[in-house]
């Protein structure tokens, strides 16, 4: 008999639990406040940005948030230190970039060297200084690379036929400066099996370090100073670097055509006092990227007018 | 109360459905309640992260054409998150200083919201409760725009909580159907349960109604489809179990399965548990209840029928018993150790005349008088001490009745202890007198001889004593004095010789001349002798003889000295002036005859009556009789084989006419035998009247 059905109940106390549970719950969660919100009282929005404000404009190389973070310090330090009211604005591209310093909506423009070289040209604007990045070089150069177990590259001329990655066609260290070396060698675009340029935005140098590590490509364009930021992804022997390209200057700072020579002496003023052993200053430097800023002149960008004339028209001046 | 009491009176069936419904009722109100109120607050939650997470993408991704001040770009993104979704109510954009960059209102922003809900500094995120319209309640997200932990912004999104309400009360809704569905099914599935429980019961309850009716043939468990029999192809016809269909082989023992372990039930059922035959054929416990409440009236019934025969088998033997004590004729009584009377039987309570309910439970002290008590008591405990059965004949008078008893008491042992007494006491005073006839009769016997040897001693002296005399009395002249002195000396020797004559004849030693003879004759002769004498004295004699008596065997001067000495003392005990009746009478069986001699004398008292057959035993005066006629009378009857005996005083029927007269009277009665080849067995007609006890018999 002891294995027939067992009697199963439920017990009292089990019973007191479950209504317990069940009224617990169903006492709580009414306590949220609320707020009476009046929602037919309308206004029209108008948004009015400030007219007299000193535009300040960081080349769209990134996304605008990127260039909000690394330089909304130092718009916000040249408003401290100039006592003018500065505002960055964001063109969503180089062109606009380009157009907005020619229509004097950008005041002060901070670009890279063959952009500074057409707003030169074109719109007259004038470059007042130049940064010093990171390793504390006034220039900076760009490499072509390859793996180092490549037996078939061993000189820049054995590149003939193999196929290229560059970091984009506009980009000075990351095409156009190895590029130009690359020409001086005879070889022309034709002479290679394939020329690349790394897709999408964001991470374009170290896409290209990727692509070569691969296999994917024989010889890849970077601008110098990449292998280093990627030191602790990849093992830095498995990549050669085949050769450097010439020194030339970095981003410049330049102001529109027609702006206050005041101004601009107030502003390069600002900038070049910034100073990285001041704790302070190397905040903002350490955000934008830069070691330093100096001093700079049109003339000094005479190079790279002659790069780029080299380059499209295959041609040394 | 009320409703206890209408509980309480519900039926069983009634009671399980109301009770499985009512708690399945109940347990799906309060799950649902509690689903519900889980579900809601999972639900809100959800709602929440939905517009968290719309806010937050909006957030991260708006920076740009914040940065961009993008009008355009703006108000897309705004307007695609607003009708992403039907139960956002407003998307709209502010600067960190609150302005409002873009919104998905249309006709105005509303200005009450712009300050509803802000997210403080450093916070992730706020959300604020608010009530927009009667009844419309929004969720208000602020989530601020951030770069690099700058405060770029708010983006605030209201999300209408009107879908959350929804779709909680969709779930219960669900909830709730359920558990009435749940509910209905409980009620048809409890109604078929209890159905199927209770239908069982009201067949038990109708068997235990039967059992108490007194019907013990019920079936109450089902019957089953297979037995074990056909289960395991039994082919034992003599297993117990085998065409029982009525109880279950595990209640019987003895089964003969090769699987069915030995011993009680509770052996048997552990090996039960593997076996085939219970797992198809065991129920659940009402079934179980059923089969145990069959076997239960089943061996009831057995046990009923064999407590019933051993009821009739006592009640038989009770029966015999008490047969055998009520028919007993002698006085049986059994008392405890505390010597109070348990029982006793009918011829006890008849001879104390006292009711059975009189004696049982009491002592003797109670029962009997002081000084009879005493003595019993005495004896019963020495008894009850001792352990030694007593055995006595007593004698014991009731008035004038006095009874002889043989009194037997043994002691009554249970498991070696003595728990009383058994007492059996029989009268044996018929058998007292019978003894002591018999002492009689050997002291009578034993005389006879004794007066034989004398007198015959005697007889050859006093011949020559007499011879003697005789010769002198011849020689001497007859008037002398010597011959006047022989004369007496013959007369005296003469009377010696008649004396020792009558010993002689009562010693049997005489010699008889034993022949055919006339009774009546015999009679008459000595009748003829005395009659005269008798008439002088005023004693008339009647006589009344039958005729039909034959001859007799015996010796007619033998008989013929009888009925002179029985004439002669009933003549003596008149002395003047009486009657005397004698009668002879033939037997009815035609073996005896009887003669009977009654007078109205003095009569004879009752220690006399014991010895007037003595020799020398007289009642007169000494020298006006020998004492031996009686004695010698007899002899000479029991020398013819019959008897004499003697009643004092007369009866009645025996005067006849005599009666008249005064005085007690004797009757004496002769009884002899006709023919002495014939056994003297049977009784005359006329002695069948008397009380027999009270005859004091003569003969041995």
């Amino acid at each position: 008999m002891n294995n027939r059905l067992m009697k199963k109940s439920m017990s009292l106390p089990l019973v007191i639990l479950w209504l317990w549970a069940v009224l617990f719950l169903a006492g709580c969660g009414e306590g949220e406040p609320i707020k009476k919100i009046d929602l037919s009282q309308r206004e029209e929005v108008t948004v009015r940005g400030p007219e007299n404000d000193i535009t300040y404009a960081y080349l769209p190389q990134y996304a605008h948030t990127v260039s909000y973070e690394r330089h909304h310090l130092v718009v916000d330090y040249l408003s401290r230190a100039t006592g003018l009211a500065f505002r960055q604005v964001f063109p969503d591209t180089f062109d606009e970039h380009m157009n907005m310093v020619g229509r004097g909506l950008i005041d002060i423009t901070f670009s890279k060297p063959f952009i500074y070289v057409k707003i030169a040209d074109l719109y007259g604007a004038r470059a007042f200084a130049r940064i010093v990045e990171d390793k504390g070089k006034e220039n900076f150069r760009g490499q072509i690379i390859v793996r180092a177990d490549n037996q078939q590259i061993k000189t820049l001329t054995d590149i003939r036929g193999k196929r290229l990655i560059a970091v984009d066609p506009t980009s000075a260290g990351g095409f156009l400066y190895p590029w130009g070396l690359i020409l001086e060698q005879g070889i022309r675009k034709e002479d290679l099996a394939e020329i690349a340029f790394a897709p999408g935005p964001g991470g374009k140098q170290e896409k290209v370090v990727m692509a070569v590590l691969s296999g994917k490509y024989d010889v890849g364009i970077i601008r110098e100073g990449t292998l280093d930021i990627m030191a602790g992804k990849i093992d830095l022997n498995r990549i050669r670097v085949l050769a450097h390209s010439h020194w030339y200057p970095g981003w410049v700072y330049a102001a529109r055509r027609g702006l206050d020579p005041g101004v601009v002496d107030k502003i390069r003023t600002a900038l070049l006092e910034l100073n990285a052993d001041n704790p302070e200053h190397a905040a903002i430097l350490k955000k934008a990227g830069f070691m330093a800023i100096v001093p700079a002149r049109d003339e000094d960008f005479n190079p790279v007018r002659r790069l780029g004339q080299f380059v499209v028209t295959g041609e040394k001046p | 109360m009320g409703i206890i009491r209408f509980l309480n009176r519900l039926s069983l069936r009634n009671k399980i459905v109301i009770g499985i419904s009512a708690i399945v009722i109940i347990f799906g109100v309060l799950s649902a309640l509690f689903a519900s109120r889980i579900a809601g607050s999972a639900m809100l939650e959800e709602i929440k992260k939905r517009g968290r997470v719309m806010s937050l993408g909006l957030a991260a991704r708006i920076a740009d054409p914040m940065l961009a001040l993008d009008f355009l770009r703006l108000k897309n993104m705004v307007d695609e998150v607003d009708e992403s979704s039907d139960d956002i109510v407003y998307v709209f954009v502010q600067d960190k200083d609150g302005r409002v960059l873009s919104h998905s209102f249309k006709g105005g922003f509303p200005v009450n919201l712009k300050d509803a809900n802000q997210a403080p500094p450093g916070a992730a995120e706020h959300i604020h409760l608010l009530e927009i319209d009667e009844g419309e309640r929004v969720y208000d997200f602020a989530i601020p725009v951030t770069i690099s932990h700058e405060r770029l912004g708010t983006v605030r999104l209201g999300l209408s909580q009107k879908e959350a309400q929804a779709a909680v009360s969709r779930l219960l809704f669900i909830i709730f159907g359920a558990s009435l569905g749940a509910g209905l099914l409980a009620i048809v599935l409890g109604t078929l349960y209890a159905g199927t429980v209770t239908r069982r019961l009201d067949i038990l309850r109708k068997s235990a109604e039967e059992i108490v009716k007194g019907n013990l043939d019920v079936q109450t468990g089902p019957q089953l489809p297979r037995n074990c029999w056909d289960l395991k192809n039994c082919q034992q016809p003599e297993c117990p179990a085998y065409g029982d269909t009525r109880r279950r082989c595990w209640y019987l023992s003895g089964t003969l399965c090769p699987e069915c372990a030995a011993g009680g039930f509770e052996q048997k059922i552990k090996a039960c548990q593997d076996c085939q035959v219970f797992w198809e054929n065991s129920g659940d416990e009402v079934q179980g209840l059923a089969e145990d409440f069959d076997y239960m009236a089943l061996s009831l019934r057995s046990y009923i029928a064999s407590l019933k025969a051993a009821e009739a088998n006592i009640a038989r033997q009770q029966q015999v018993t008490k047969t055998i004590m009520e028919v007993n004729p002698d006085l049986v009584s059994l008392q405890d150790a505390g010597l109070r009377y348990q029982a006793v039987n009918p011829a006890f309570c008849q001879y104390f005349t006292l009711q059975e309910r009189d004696i049982i439970g009491k002592t003797e002290a109670e029962i009997f008088p002081p000084d009879k008590a005493d003595v019993f008591t005495a004896e019963d405990q020495e008894i009850l001490r001792t352990g030694r059965p007593l055995s006595k004949e007593v004698l014991i008078s009731k008035g004038n009745d006095k009874h002889w008893f043989h009194i037997v008491k043994v002691p009554v042992y249970d498991e070696d202890q003595i728990a009383g007494l058994l007492l059996t006491a029989r009268d044996i005073t018929a058998m007292k007198k019978f003894q002591e006839k018999l002492i009689q009769a050997v002291k009578m016997e034993e005389l006879g001889k004794l007066a034989g040897g004398v007198a015959h001693e005697i007889n050859t002296p006093l011949g020559i004593i007499l011879g003697y005399a005789q010769m002198l009395i011849e020689d001497l002249p007859q008037d002398t004095e010597s011959h006047e002195f022989l004369k007496i000396i013959e007369k005296q020797a003469q009377i010696c010789r008649h004396i020792v004559a009558d010993l002689l004849s009562f010693s049997r030693v005489s010699e008889s001349r034993m022949a055919e003879m006339n009774l009546n004759q015999s009679i008459e002769e000595v009748l003829t002798l005395v009659r005269q004498i008798f008439r002088q004295n005023w004693v008339d004699v009647e006589v009344s003889l039958d005729p039909h008596i034959p001859p007799i065997r015996g010796d007619r001067e033998k008989l013929n000295q009888v009925w002179l000495n029985l004439l002669n003392n009933a003549f003596e005990s008149i002395g003047r002036e009486g009657a005397i009746r004698l009668t002879s009478k033939l037997c009815p069986q035609g073996n005896h005859v009887l003669v009977t001699v009654a007078d109205t004398g003095a009569g004879i008292n009752d220690q006399d009556l014991e010895k007037i057959f003595e020799p020398f035993f007289s009642t007169k005066a000494p020298g006006m009789g020998t004492g031996l006629g009686l004695s010698v009378s007899f002899g000479i009857v029991r020398e013819h084989q019959g008897k004499i005996f003697a009643l004092s005083p007369a009866p009645a029927k025996f005067l006849g006419n005599a009666d008249k007269h005064k005085g007690p009277g004797a009757l004496f009665v002769v009884l002899l035998p006709v023919n002495w080849k014939k056994p003297v067995a049977d009784a005359c007609e006329d002695l069948a009247g008397f009380n027999m006890q009270d005859i004091r018999w003569a003969t041995g």
